[in-house]
Parts: structure tokens; C-alpha cells; sequence
């Protein structure tokens, strides 16, 4: 069949990748529309990839992204309102303006037209893959970990209870306080009042681009298969529709054996062995006095420590820590002398921590992964630090802490063999739905009846109206009735003292 | 692996016992737990057969069975249809009880149980004596379900049904509903609790006689992963929980040959080609006034029909109509020469039928019966007749609709190719999630928070109730200080007005 893809730039584009290339191997005719101007897109791709020209450069979209993660390490952003509105605006709105050059560009929008593709498979992040799907009336397929925002609802119409499933960047388990679950319910009011403010230049060029005005719910609701990157090891268990399929820890691959700088290092660890530590590939540097902290921390634990970190070297960096421009994180986990992993949480990483089965020391830093860290310390394969307070002290009893007490390593152990005990290869899940899909031009009969209700119509807020209009106006009437009832047969006294009142007057 | 079956006699074990089959393939050691008076669940070579004594006797079994199937030819005022419906299912439903009874009163098959150290119990929950059992024996536990009134799945389960746009079990409805219709749904909705009261509230009893404690039947469903022959080709998509796994069609396995006989009767059809005719194997007898009519019906179409019945052969029968005591229904309805099928619509019967894309005339009789032909209806793959109304002409205009109108045919092979297009066998995955509870103990990882939530925390009613009580309270004391304010502003003015008052007073 004939395939567009239309991607997210940066981490994303990793597992996104996996999939697109088993397409591509499988024989499927792929076109994948990427910006001229990315970071990790379109490298290696073995399949026709169109650009389009874009009105910033690499070089704006790092200061953006660096501006980003760097506030990160100074002043929180606790909830996804100031994140979003806050350090993540210029990204965002970056982002955003991606799908305007594409459609500015006719050649590429006719030559699209022309292929007549069967379905699109997009990344809903940059919003631009819908926007696509519906101008050109393709069946889609969602690839995400999440959706912002409270899209996954009215998206997908899934439901989703405050009471017990925590809002993303609330950091609240399924278990919570009373007093949580009222701030929970306060963030899913923010996001309803904020979102579309956050979204507004999104919404602004689809409107454009599509020549009417759409919501973002239009945009969502012709999606045919979302394909979610949640297993439900890490992810709390909540109700979720038919035409999600999930497909968490796509990328816990089979190992591949360490290429001999990496096999150096952990042969000459010793028998306390290795501890891994990157925080991903879009956290570049780390200002000074931090890093100094935790290079600090590293110098006394007696494991090695491989520290994937591009910025500049910390002056105390102890002889145990090795700073490396890359490492093979996958296979360096899954070698059995890693006795602890220290990760930002983003989602791969963690899936790969649990794929791997190997306790984690967490330092959230944006999006999701604090929702990630709140996951894996709950179930007791982890502990979370705070970036922004912890102590050289904090990042050392940490990593002693997971590397010592063995409830650790049995608790990740467990996750792992849940996580891997699996009837199909996500791998294979996700390409059989984007096939299926591309089949079947879209999967009309895994649309739920409620996108065509409107909200009060959803919640039965008219049939309950109607049942109390008719309760009351028969209690009404029943109440009529016996006053009347009772006028006539105490008609007498009533008067009476009506009478005697006047008179006392 | 040592598993306990205890399954639900009738036609639901028809599917069961292909897993139990399946699984006694994969050399796991299985015991299902039979009460000696029976109708299917006879010895096999798959499994040992634990026997516990029951009150009643095969002829009162056998009895119940046919007054159960007879009843439903009766005629009757729609009105009192539900309540009658109610009773006659009591016929069957009282039996199943009092055999629940018998056996968690037999304390020597319950302390052979004990002994036994099964790995988990595999059970259907129509009749929750399995899940009283799993309990007892404190097994995980598996369950293997289509739908019973009430919805028991979702409701036991947690998932959400809006009642705007999921329909309610005898309602008849789609999920796209007219106001009236959501209104009735609503009510049903409602009625259902009490449904359930009537049904289970017997079992909570002898639960608890068993358990010494106070049992409430829907938290002893928490801990299981819910089997359920669903496929949203043929049921309407719905929310859905993580710990459900959707098998239908699991009955639609690769075709046999056909015998001589029913080969010969294939082959004499000519081009007209056959029908399939069979009302399931709980109905075995029809009022002879409507055998007759029915037969009258089959005689004027040019078909051979086959037909399944074990009652008294109709006087009137045609040339063209053949009566069985038993057919092979997956392998004539996959035969290319079978152009119609005749079914009570019973679950089974629908999903061989989509399988092998056959269209269908209905005549549902009971349960799930008129749900299943409405579905099927909806998606313009068969016609719905009504037992009770039916004339000859209606069958056999039904009959001629769905054979030469080409657009029934159409729809049920679309559905076909939806329903088995899907990455990986129903039969396989129901294995795969047995054997899953078996290696893993369980699936906690899957349970909703939702099951440690009273219904007010569940829908927020008393967060609500806190916000709303704030806002109320501000607004209040706004209100206040306003009216404060004004009085102190225009204080002047007032007293002045007021003592103008006394004065003309």
C-alpha cells in the first residue's frame, strides 16, 4: 500500500522510526514529509522523503529546545500550565508554524495529492499530521505516548475519571487523598480553560490551511487506531476505547553485543560492575554547579559510571566516572554487570530500565517524565530526585539505596517479566494496525456512537432534566391536589381562625 | 500447570471447552468441576472430570431445559414480556443455584479442592459460583464471558457505560439512539441494578456462609482478567478496561470437511445452493402450528435448506427441506454453495456466520438473542424476524431479501474481512491470558484504583460537592461584604429613608 508519514522531530521520531522502517521492509510504498531544517528526521530513511522549507533555523530550534530544558535545572515549572506557556512557549510555537510552510509549499501539496495515499501515519505532537489527514480525507494512525490535554477525551472519547486516573503532570498515583483528588479535578479544569489558549496558533493555522474553522476535537476524532506507547506495567490501569492499541516498551529490542570501548569499560569494572547515566538526547548541558554536584555523588559510589554528557567536563569528575559523547543505552542495560540506571524518565528510557530489568535513580526534568518518575517509585523499582534541590548527598544515597536494598532489584525484575510476558511483539502490533488501517481505508467500525453526541447529550444531562421536569411537576400536581384535598375537608376551621385572627387584630 | 475449571453448562461451554482443549494440548493438567447431572459437559480425553452431587435429576434437567426453550413460542402481552422473560429465565436460573448450593455445601469436593494446589481457576461468571470457589481457594482466576443481563462485565469490571450512547442488554437499541430511546435506556440502566439484586443477591448469601464473612459478589470479581467473546465488528465500541481481552469469533476456526451425507445434500442443491437452518442447541421443540408454517415458508424457495430440529417432523414439509438431528454449522456455513443462514442468533451462531460471511435471517428467542439481531440488522447483514408474529410470507420474503438482494451479501463479507482480519487468533491470545494468570499468579498490575473507591468518590460527587461548597461560600461572603460596603456608603441615604418611613408612618 501507499504510506505518508508525517513525523515529530527529536526523541520521538526514535521508536516512530522502527515502525516506518519494518513498513518499508515489508514492501509498503512510504513517503515521509519532513521539514528541511530537524534534528533526528529523514537520516537513513530508505524510502522517498520530501522536504518542505521552513522560515527558522536549526540553530533557532536549539536555542528554543536549550532554553527549555535548561530552566529546567533553575526555577520548576510545576504544572503543565506554566510549562507550557512558560519556558515551552517558543518551542511550541516553533513547532506549530511547521504545517504552514508545508502547505506553502504547492509543488509538495500537489505532488501529495497525487500519490493518493491510503492512510497517513503522524505523530499528533507538532499537530500538523492531522491537519494533513483531514485535508486530503485520509484514514490516520496516531503514533503517541500521550496526547496533551485533555485530547485523549474528547479525541477519542475516552473517559476518564478524575477520581481515579491522576491528570498528566499532576504526579498523583491512581491511589489518592482526598485532598489530591480535589487538585486533581482543579487541573482538569485548568486544562480545560487554558488549553485552547496553549493550542490557539495551532487551531489558528489548521483553520487557515483547511479553510474552516475546526477545533482541536475535529482534528482528533477522524482518527482511526491510536497507537499508544503505554503498557500497563508502568502506565495505572484506567478505561480506555477500542481502537487504541498499546504498544509500550516498542522499543525493548533484543541486545546487541557492546562494541569494544563499552565491553573495556565493564570488564574492567569489577565485580561491583556499571551504573549508567544519561539524560537523553535532547538534555545537552548541565549548568556548572550542578554538574559538579552530581559528578561529586558518582566519585563515591565504587561502581563505574558511564555518563552519556556532551557539555563541558566537570573539574572534579572522579576516576570512576567515564563522560562519553553516546552510548548504546539498550545493550549497556540488558548487560548483567548494570546495577543501576540513572535517567530523566522519558519514556524510552524508562521502558527500556523495565524491559532490562534494571533499578532506576530518576531526575525528572520536562513533559511527562515526572508522571514517569511518580510511576516507577510507586511500584518501588526507583527513586526520584528533585534536579533543582537535590544535594551530592540526595544523588549518592540514591544510588546506594537502589543498588543495595534488593526490594529494588525484585521489584523491576517482576515489572519486567509482566512487561515482557506478551502475546505479540508491540513491534508487530503496531505495523499489523498501520496495515489494517491502509486495508480497510480506516476502521469506521471501531468509532464510538459518542463523537456524534454533543456534551450534554453525552452525559444524559437531557434525559435527566426531562425525568426531573416530570418528577416534579408530579410532585407538584400531587401536592395540588392534596392542599386543595385538605382546603375542602378543613375548609371550616381554616376560615375559622382566619376569622378569630382578624378579630384579635 | 494445574488449572480448575469450573464452567457453566449449556451452550457458553461450547467455546470454553476449546480453550480447556487448547490448554490440555500445551500439557497443562486440567480438572473441570461437573455437576453429575448434565447436559454437555461430558468426559473427554482432555481432562479429568471432578463430579459433586446435586439435588435434581437428568428429567428434571432435561424438563426445565425444554419448558425453558418452549416458553419462548408463546404468546403473550408485550407489556408483561420482561417480567415473563424474567421467570422463565428464573426456570433455568433457579437450577444453576441450586447446584452452586450443593457443591459449596459438599465439604468433601471442597476439601479435595484444597488439597489440589491448583495455579489458578478458569470460570464463566454468568453463575458467580466459580468466583465465590476462586475465593475460597484463593486462586486467581480467569474468566470467559459474553454478557449476562446487567452488563456484569462493565459493571463488575469498571468500565464506563454511558448510558447516551451504549445500549442496555433486551433494549433492542443501536448505539446511535432517538431521545425516547436514551431515555428508556436510562431507565433500564436503572433497573438493571435490581436485576442484579435478584439474580446474585442469593449467592452473596452462601458466599458468605462459605467464606465466615461478609461478602459482597462484586469484590470478589476484582482481581481477574475478564475473557470476552466481543469483537467490535459485531458489538458497538464501547470504553473498555485494560484487564478484558476481546475473543469473539474464537468459535470460527478452520473449517472440517463435511461428511458424506451432508456433502451429497450440498451437491444435489445445484445452483441454487443451500440454507442453513438452526435455532442452537438449547431449542429443540416448535409449536406444531408454527413447524408448519415455517416449513411452508421453506418449501417456496428454490434452496435445499437443512434443518436442524429434533421435534416432530411438520406434516406439511416440503421436498426441498431436509430435517437433521444435528448438522455441521461452521463447516456448511464455510461451504461456497450456502447462500443464507437461519439462526436463533445466539452468539455463536452470529460469529460463525460473520466468519464465513453467510447473511442471516433471525428469529431471535432469548438473552442476548434480540441484542445480537438488532446488531446484525444495523450493519445490513440479515433480517430480524419476530417468532411470535411471523407468517409464512415474512419468512419467506426474508429469506428472498437476503439471498437476492446483493447488498446484504456485500455487508456480511465486509464484516468478515474486519472480523478476521486481527494480528493474532482468538483461541491463541484466550491461551495465551490463561496460561498468563497461571505464570504471573494473577494480573494485578491490571486492576483499576476504581475498585477502592465508594460510588460518591468514584464520581467525584463529594470533590464536587467541596468546590462547589467554597464557591458558594466566597460568593456568600462577597455577596456580604458588598452589601456591607453599600450600606456603608449609602448608609446615609438609607437611614434617612428609614426614619422619612417612621415619620409618615
Amino acid at each position: 500500500g501507499r504510506l505518508l508519514v508525517v513525523p515529530m522531530d527529536g526523541s520521538h521520531w526514535f521508536t516512530m522510526q522502527m515502525v516506518v522502517e519494518k513498513l518499508i521492509h515489508r514492501g509498503h510504498e512510504v513517503v515521509v514529509v519532513i521539514p528541511e531544517v530537524s534534528w533526528q528526521l529523514g537520516k537513513s530513511l530508505n524510502c522517498t522523503v520530501k522536504t518542505y522549507s521552513i522560515s527558522h533555523t536549526l540553530e533557532d530550534l536549539d536555542r528554543e529546545f536549550k532554553y527549555l530544558s535548561y530552566t529546567q535545572w533553575k526555577t520548576p515549572e510545576h504544572s503543565i500550565r506554566s510549562f507550557l506557556t512558560g519556558s515551552a512557549r517558543g518551542f511550541f510555537e516553533l513547532t506549530f508554524s511547521h504545517c504552514r510552510s508545508l502547505f506553502n509549499d504547492k509543488k509538495l501539496v500537489e505532488y501529495l495529492k497525487q500519490r493518493f495515499f491510503d492512510a497517513v501515519f503522524l505523530d499528533p505532537f507538532d499537530v500538523c499530521g492531522l491537519i494533513v489527514a483531514k485535508y486530503f480525507s485520509l484514514p490516520s494512525v496516531i503514533f503517541a505516548r500521550g496526547v496533551f490535554c485533555d485530547y485523549l477525551e474528547e479525541g477519542a472519547q475516552c473517559p476518564s475519571l478524575p477520581s481515579y486516573v491522576p491528570r498528566l503532570f499532576s504526579k498523583y498515583t491512581d491511589t489518592m487523598t482526598f485532598k489530591e483528588r480535589v487538585w486533581n479535578h482543579l487541573i482538569y479544569i485548568e486544562e480545560h480553560a487554558f488549553c485552547s489558549y496553549f493550542l490557539r496558533t495551532a487551531v489558528e493555522v489548521a483553520s487557515e490551511i483547511l479553510q474552516t474553522p475546526v477545533t482541536m476535537t475535529d482534528l482528533f476524532s477522524p482518527v482511526s487506531i491510536w497507537l499508544l506507547r503505554t503498557d500497563f506495567v508502568l502506565e495505572f490501569p484506567r478505561p480506555v476505547m477500542p481502537n487504541m492499541v498499546f504498544i509500550g516498551g516498542i522499543n525493548c529490542l533484543q541486545k546487541k553485543s557492546l562494541s569494544k570501548e563499552f565491553e573495556a569499560y565493564v570488564n574492567a569494572s569489577g565485580e561491583h560492575g556499571i551504573v549508567v547515566f544519561s539524560l537523553g538526547s535532547m538534555v545537552s548541558e548541565i549548568p556548572e554547579k550542578k554538574a559538579m554536584e552530581i559528578a561529586e555523588a558518582l566519585g563515591r559510589i565504587p561502581q563505574t559510571v558511564l555518563w552519556r554528557y556532551t557539555g563541558t567536563r566537570p573539574s572534579n569528575l572522579a576516576k570512576n566516572t567515564i563522560l562519553v559523547k553516546w552510548l548504546p543505552q539498550n545493550d549497556l542495560l540488558g548487560h548483567p554487570k548494570t546495577r543501576a540506571f540513572i535517567t530523566h524518565s522519558g519514556s524510552h528510557g524508562i521502558y527500556e530500565g523495565i524491559c532490562n530489568g534494571v533499578p532506576m535513580v530518576m531526575m525528572p526534568l520536562f513533559g511527562d517524565q515526572m508522571d514517569n518518575a511518580k510511576r516507577m517509585e510507586t511500584r518501588g523499582a526507583g527513586v526520584t530526585l528533585n534536579v533543582l534541590e537535590m544535594t551530592a548527598d540526595d544523588l549518592e544515597n540514591a544510588l546506594k539505596t537502589v543498588i543495595n536494598n534488593k526490594s529494588y532489584k525484585e521489584n523491576i525484575m517482576r515489572l519486567s517479566s509482566l512487561h515482557k510476558d506478551r502475546p505479540i511483539e508491540p513491534l508487530d502490533l503496531a505495523v499489523f494496525w498501520v496495515e489494517y488501517v491502509m486495508r480497510h481505508k480506516g476502521a469506521p467500525h471501531l468509532r464510538p456512537a459518542a463523537h456524534d453526541l454533543t456534551w450534554y447529550q453525552y452525559h444524559s444531562l437531557d434525559v435527566i432534566g426531562f425525568l426531573l421536569a416530570i418528577v416534579l411537576t408530579v410532585v407538584f400536581i400531587v401536592f395540588k391536589c392534596c392542599a386543595y384535598g385538605c382546603r375542602k375537608c378543613f375548609g371550616g376551621k381554616g376560615r375559622v381562625k382566619k376569622s378569630h385572627k382578624s378579630k384579635t387584630h | 500447570d494445574k488449572l480448575l475449571v469450573v464452567p457453566q453448562d449449556g451452550s457458553h461451554w461450547l467455546s470454553m471447552k476449546e480453550i480447556v482443549e487448547h490448554l490440555s494440548e500445551r500439557g497443562h493438567d486440567i480438572m473441570v468441576l461437573v455437576p453429575e447431572v448434565n447436559l454437555l459437559l461430558g468426559e473427554s480425553k482432555y481432562y479429568r472430570r471432578k463430579i459433586f452431587s446435586v439435588t435434581y435429576s437428568l428429567e428434571e434437567l432435561q424438563t426445565r431445559f425444554r419448558t425453558f426453550g418452549n416458553n419462548h413460542f408463546l404468546p403473550g402481552a408485550s407489556l408483561m414480556g420482561p417480567l415473563r422473560e424474567y421467570r422463565n429465565n428464573m426456570i433455568v436460573v433457579d437450577m444453576f443455584f441450586s447446584n452452586c448450593q450443593s457443591l459449596l455445601k459438599d465439604s468433601a469436593t471442597l476439601s479435595f479442592l484444597r488439597e489440589n494446589k491448583f495455579d489458578a481457576l478458569f470460570t464463566d461468571p454468568a453463575m458467580p459460583c466459580g468466583v465465590i470457589l476462586a475465593e475460597y481457594l484463593n486462586l486467581p482466576s480467569v474468566y470467559l464471558f459474553r454478557g449476562f443481563p446487567c452488563s456484569l462485565e462493565h459493571m463488575l469490571g469498571q468500565s464506563p457505560s454511558p448510558v447516551s450512547y451504549v445500549p442496555r442488554f433486551y433494549t433492542k437499541f443501536s448505539d446511535h439512539m432517538t431521545f425516547p430511546q436514551r431515555l428508556a435506556n436510562f431507565i433500564v440502566n436503572i433497573l438493571e441494578n435490581y436485576l442484579y439484586y435478584c439474580l446474585y443477591s442469593k449467592y452473596e448469601i452462601i458466599a458468605s456462609d462459605l467464606l465466615k464473612r461478609d461478602v459482597s459478589l462484586p469484590s470478589l470479581h476484582q482481581n481477574s482478567l475478564w475473557l470476552l467473546r466481543y469483537d467490535f465488528v459485531f458489538e458497538y465500541p464501547r470504553p473498555v478496561m485494560p484487564n478484558m481481552i476481546f475473543l469473539g469469533g474464537i468459535n470460527c476456526k478452520k473449517k472440517g470437511k463435511l461428511t458424506q451425507e451432508f456433502e451429497a445434500y450440498v451437491n444435489a442443491s445445484g445452483e441454487h445452493g443451500i440454507v442453513v437452518f438452526s435455532l442452537g442447541s438449547m431449542v429443540s421443540e416448535i409449536p406444531e402450528k408454527k413447524a408448519m408454517e415455517i416449513a411452508e415458508a421453506l418449501g417456496r424457495i428454490p434452496q435445499t435448506v437443512l434443518w436442524r430440529y429434533t421435534g416432530t417432523r411438520p406434516s406439511n414439509l416440503a421436498k426441498n427441506t431436509i430435517l437433521v438431528k444435528w448438522l455441521p454449522q461452521n463447516d456448511l456455513l464455510g461451504h461456497p454453495k450456502t447462500r443464507a443462514f437461519i439462526t436463533h442468533s445466539g452468539s455463536h451462531g452470529i460469529y460463525e456466520g460473520i466468519c464465513n460471511g453467510v447473511p442471516m435471517v433471525m428469529m431471535p428467542l432469548f438473552g442476548d438473542q434480540m441484542d445480537n439481531a438488532k446488531r446484525m440488522e444495523t450493519r445490513g447483514a440479515g433480517v430480524t424476524l419476530n417468532v411470535l408474529e411471523m407468517t409464512a410470507d415474512d419468512l419467506e420474503n426474508a429469506l428472498k431479501t437476503v439471498i437476492n438482494n446483493k447488498s446484504y451479501k456485500e455487508n456480511i463479507m465486509r464484516l468478515s474481512s474486519l472480523h478476521k482480519d486481527r494480528p493474532i487468533e482468538p483461541l491463541d491470545l484466550a491461551v495465551f491470558w490463561v496460561e498468563y494468570v497461571m505464570r504471573h499468579k494473577g494480573a494485578p498490575h491490571l486492576r483499576p484504583a476504581a475498585h477502592d473507591l465508594t460510588w460518591y468518590q468514584y464520581h467525584s460527587l463529594d470533590v464536587i460537592g467541596f468546590l462547589l461548597a467554597i464557591v458558594l461560600t466566597v460568593v456568600f461572603i462577597v455577596f456580604k461584604c458588598c452589601a456591607y460596603g453599600c450600606r456603608k456608603c449609602f448608609g446615609g441615604k438609607g437611614r434617612v429613608k428609614k426614619s422619612h418611613k417612621s415619620k409618615t408612618h
